[in-house]
């Protein structure tokens, strides 16, 4: 077949691009020894295998290797390598003891099997929270060094924000620099009731711009990151609002520096 | 402790299932996030991620090294079956799903986290670099599993604009990221 009409479709076809029928006939000339094409889908491979890479990697939940390998295990025997094994096992062995044997060994085996499965069921498990523990851990050494940063900065100052309204016991502390932004720590707030969170306003000129939201632990702690105002910051000031942030403030004020 | 992925293979082809558990841990997370971006549904994903892996298994004794390397032949197979699921439900609903239109999916660092974010930064740097007309081709059919025919239509542009645009972005692809792999 010539190879003039496949010249473009081997990118597509890595990347999975063909239709049903395209890829039919793209395939059946690939199986005809067609060197071009199968270089080019070679490359292309690995190339998107490289892509590959840039998905931060996600843990599969854990229960899809227990069944994967329970699904392997299952097969094993009926696979050709291990067949001819127990077959020249078998022969040097007398056929009424074989029966025995064999009924028992797959009942020990079919026993360590489930606990080798429940085993590896847990292991996931375990593992899996580690790397929860270990993103947890790595996010507020992000934090602690982002903070330690900003305090080796002359120009950063201590903004302390006292609680208001509904909050009075509330209190928060502002690592600000003017350019490179900062970062928020609250105490003793109460947690937003359900649909609401807590927003930082910084305020400048008068005008009120939203700087995020967040919402607090069950200690009542937060930490916020905060982006950089465009204008020389007043005040900064918390407020209850609806949890998706919003514009200008509606809600209450529960915490506020002073002017 | 550190079998190749090729030996891996291999030793799945004699009916190895350590090995294939092994396989398993090597690779389920990095095409796990691959199908979870093309199918969107976490459970459908998870049920494609184990029948990529159990035909894999059953496909090792057809593995050949010299067509590509292991990452490449379970990422095309994981890429195949997604997309194949991810058709068979636009079939069934007969209603379009845009693609790409939400957050990525969620990080969880592993152990080599710095060198994964190097590889990725490589990656990324070599995706911002293709023309925009290259990279929304690309991108519609590596996140959102769409044929060239389809992505044509979506874009109101002839399908010999579209495999062109797929082929030189792939191969500026290759040629960025090649001195680095």
């Amino acid at each position: 077949m010539s190879h003039d009409p496949f010249e473009t479709q081997a990118a597509a076809y890595a990347l999975g691009a063909l239709d049903g029928e395209e890829r039919a006939q793209f395939e059946e000339h690939l199986a005809g020894g067609c060197a071009q094409c199968a270089g080019a889908v070679r490359e292309f491979g690995e190339t998107l295998a490289d892509v590959a890479r840039e998905t931060p990697p996600m843990i599969p939940p854990a229960h899809i290797k227990a069944a994967l390998l329970q699904r392997v295990a299952a097969t094993g025997s009926a696979r050709p390598l291990r067949r001819r094994g127990w077959v020249r096992w078998a022969a040097a062995t007398a056929a009424a003891v074989v029966g025995v044997s064999a009924f028992s060994a797959g009942l020990v085996a079919s026993r360590y099997e489930a606990r080798i499965g429940a085993m590896a069921r847990e292991t996931s498990a375990i593992r899996a929270d580690l790397r929860r523990q270990e993103a947890a851990l790595r996010d507020r050494l992000t934090l602690s060094q982002a903070v330690i940063d900003l305090l080796r900065d002359p120009a950063t100052r201590i903004v302390a924000l006292g609680g208001a309204g509904p909050s009075p016991a509330g209190t928060g502390r502002l690592v600000w620099h003017e350019t490179a932004g900062g970062h928020l720590f609250v105490a003793n707030l109460p947690p937003a009731p359900p649909g609401k969170a807590y927003e930082l306003w910084t305020i400048a000129g008068g005008q009120p711009r939203p700087a995020g939201v967040f919402k607090v632990d069950v200690s009542g702690r937060a930490s916020h990151p905060v982006p950089p105002a465009p204008a020389p910051v007043q005040l900064f000031a918390v407020t209850l609002e609806p949890e998706a942030g919003v514009p200008v403030p509606t809600g209450p004020i529960v915490l506020a520096s002073a002017k | 402790m550190a079998w190749a992925g090729t030996d891996l293979i291999r030793r799945m082809a004699a009916g190895d299932a350590d090995a294939c558990g092994t396989f398993y841990d090597r690779y389920a997370r990095l095409v796990y996030p691959l199908i979870v971006r093309i199918v969107r549904d976490p459970e459908d994903a998870a049920d494609v991620l184990q029948e990529v892996f159990w035909e894999a298994w059953q496909a090792a004794a057809a593995y050949d090294p010299a067509r590509g390397s292991p990452e490449a032949w379970i990422v095309t197979r994981a890429r195949t079956r997604a997309i194949d699921r991810v058709r068979a439900i636009r079939r069934r609903s007969e209603t379009f799903v845009a693609p790409i239109d939400e957050a990525p999916a969620p990080a969880e660092p592993g152990g080599d986290a710095a060198e994964r974010a190097a590889d990725r930064l490589i990656v990324i740097t070599a995706l911002d670099r293709l023309p925009d007309a290259q990279r929304e081709v690309i991108e519609l059919a590596y996140d959102g599993g769409l044929t060239q025919t389809e992505i044509a239509e979506r874009l109101k542009l002839p399908l010999g604009t579209v495999k062109t645009r797929m082929r030189l972005g792939l191969e500026r692809l290759r040629e960025t990221m090649k001195p680095t792999t």
